[in-house]
């Protein structure tokens, strides 16, 4: 079970940063350029919670840190911590509720892309404070609650179910 | 009534992952962990190179159809054939503009007054900031063509800026518009040394150390110092001036520069086989 959870979370995190890599780093509005590899630690937390969130958050930040010039490690940091506030957050909400994963989405993004900047300054890089801050949030917010759904789906067939047992759900009962 | 008590488990994994990762984050910028994650940037730049490869060769043409026929907005649905026709023509208008343009950055590189006797390796632009928080690009040539770390990048006009990752068949260019970009530069005819720092991705470039009331007009030309250690050749044209002026309690001038090449259409640039030392 645990390697298929294992196999399953693998190819979503390629299949985002294929995407991320190739068509998302090319659509490019004024300099900036929408993140769509924020999203899995978010999809992860809706559909299993904040020990999950963090842990994909940390892997896919792992392995986006391999393709970026900014400190290595940071998007792993960033993920983890998105992750498990997202999870904590939305522990207590209708996880099959339709505008969650949008409004996750967005707020996720804003904290993810906020606490990037913020601690990337805090360990040595002054410089990424000095970015288009409102564009890069705006763009990658909006892009981001659009393709929520679908990383939500594709984040509840790599994590299993069963993670999901004891959450609350529009019908009231639980989810199995 | 007792209250239900909330699991540790989530928190606990929560502090490891923190405590690993802000590990990693410090070993990196210390340089111990540096030759790992090298390796590993290089292994992944090396896999995905391909990858983009094949997704550019087939998204690209589509995109410019569409961003063809997005143009000739006027024509209206019914004339569809029509439409479709237009849109092929001025793709061929686009991709004939776009040839030149090409043609005209090649050209350019193959006659750097700058390069003097440097050899150089010609590369394409294959991606643009890959970060939003950095401003690079990166090119089709690696360190399987002599490009390695710490190598200065031109463009028809002057610095470009400097390799800061090296695959075997990619590499990443930090711009000197980066906010991490520092370039020993030189101004005036006496040479006087300043420095050129970037600010971020499209805004303008900072001189500094230049002392207070000095006559900078407008177009007075920075280019690289090459002083002893420096981590540019000399003489490679970085910026322009824009506007100087004297703040109430400065020691300095305050300098906006221009990059002379324009960092937000490169296609074509130039890696100077060249490191410090040589």
């Amino acid at each position: 079970m645990r390697r298929q959870l294992a196999v399953r979370l693998s190819l979503v995190v390629v299949a985002f940063v294929v995407v991320q890599e190739t068509l998302v780093l090319e659509a490019r509005v004024g300099g900036v350029h929408p993140d769509v590899i924020v999203l899995l630690p978010i999809a992860a937390a809706i559909v299993g919670g904040p020990a999950r969130g963090a842990i994909v958050g940390f892997v896919a930040g792992l392995v986006a840190d391999l393709f970026l010039p900014t400190p290595f490690g940071l998007s792993a940091l960033v993920g983890s911590l998105v992750g498990y506030g997202v999870g904590l957050v939305t522990a207590a909400m209708d996880r099959t509720a339709w505008w969650l994963p949008p409004m996750a989405a967005v707020a996720g993004s804003v904290g993810y892309e906020l606490l990037y900047a913020g601690l990337g300054a805090l360990l040595g890089q002054p410089q990424m404070l000095h970015v288009n801050i409102v564009g890069i949030v705006v763009l990658v917010a909006s892009v981001n609650a659009l393709v929520s759904v679908v990383a939500v789906r594709m984040t509840n067939w790599a994590l299993p179910a069963a993670s999901t047992e004891g959450m609350p759900t529009s019908a009231g009962v639980s989810l199995r | 009534m007792a209250r239900p008590r909330r699991s540790r488990r989530p928190r606990t994994i929560l502090l490891i992952l923190v405590l690993v990762s802000v590990t990693i984050v410090t070993l990196d910028a210390r340089g111990s962990l540096r030759s790992v994650t090298s390796g590993l940037r290089t292994v992944a730049a090396d896999s995905m190179s391909p990858v983009r490869s094949l997704v550019n060769a087939v998204t690209r043409p589509v995109g410019s159809f569409l961003a063809g026929s997005v143009h000739y907005g006027a024509v209206s649905q019914q004339n569809q054939k029509l439409q479709a026709e237009v849109g092929r023509l001025r793709q061929q208008v686009l991709q004939q503009n776009d040839a030149e343009q090409r043609l005209r950055q090649l050209t350019a590189l193959e006659n750097l007054p700058f390069a003097g006797n440097l050899q150089e390796v010609a590369c394409q632009v294959i991606a643009y900031n890959t970060s939003d928080f950095a401003a690079t690009v990166t090119i089709d040539k690696g360190r399987a063509d002599g490009v390695t770390i710490g190598m200065p990048v031109v463009g028809s006009g002057g610095l470009v800026g400097m390799v800061v990752l090296a695959s075997h068949h990619t590499a990443t260019v930090r711009l000197v518009t980066d906010g991490q970009s520092v370039v020993g530069a030189a101004y005036g005819t006496a040479g006087t040394p300043a420095i050129v720092a970037g600010q971020g991705w499209g805004k303008p470039l900072s001189g500094q150390l230049v002392p207070a009331d000095t006559r900078l007009p407008r177009g007075t030309l920075f280019s690289t110092s090459g002083l002893q250690g420096a981590a540019f050749p000399p003489g490679i044209p970085v910026a322009r001036v824009i506007r100087a002026s004297t703040g109430t309690v400065a020691s300095q001038e305050i300098v906006t520069l221009a990059p002379v090449v324009d960092l937000a259409h490169l296609r074509y640039v130039a890696v100077l086989l060249w490191g410090p030392a040589s």
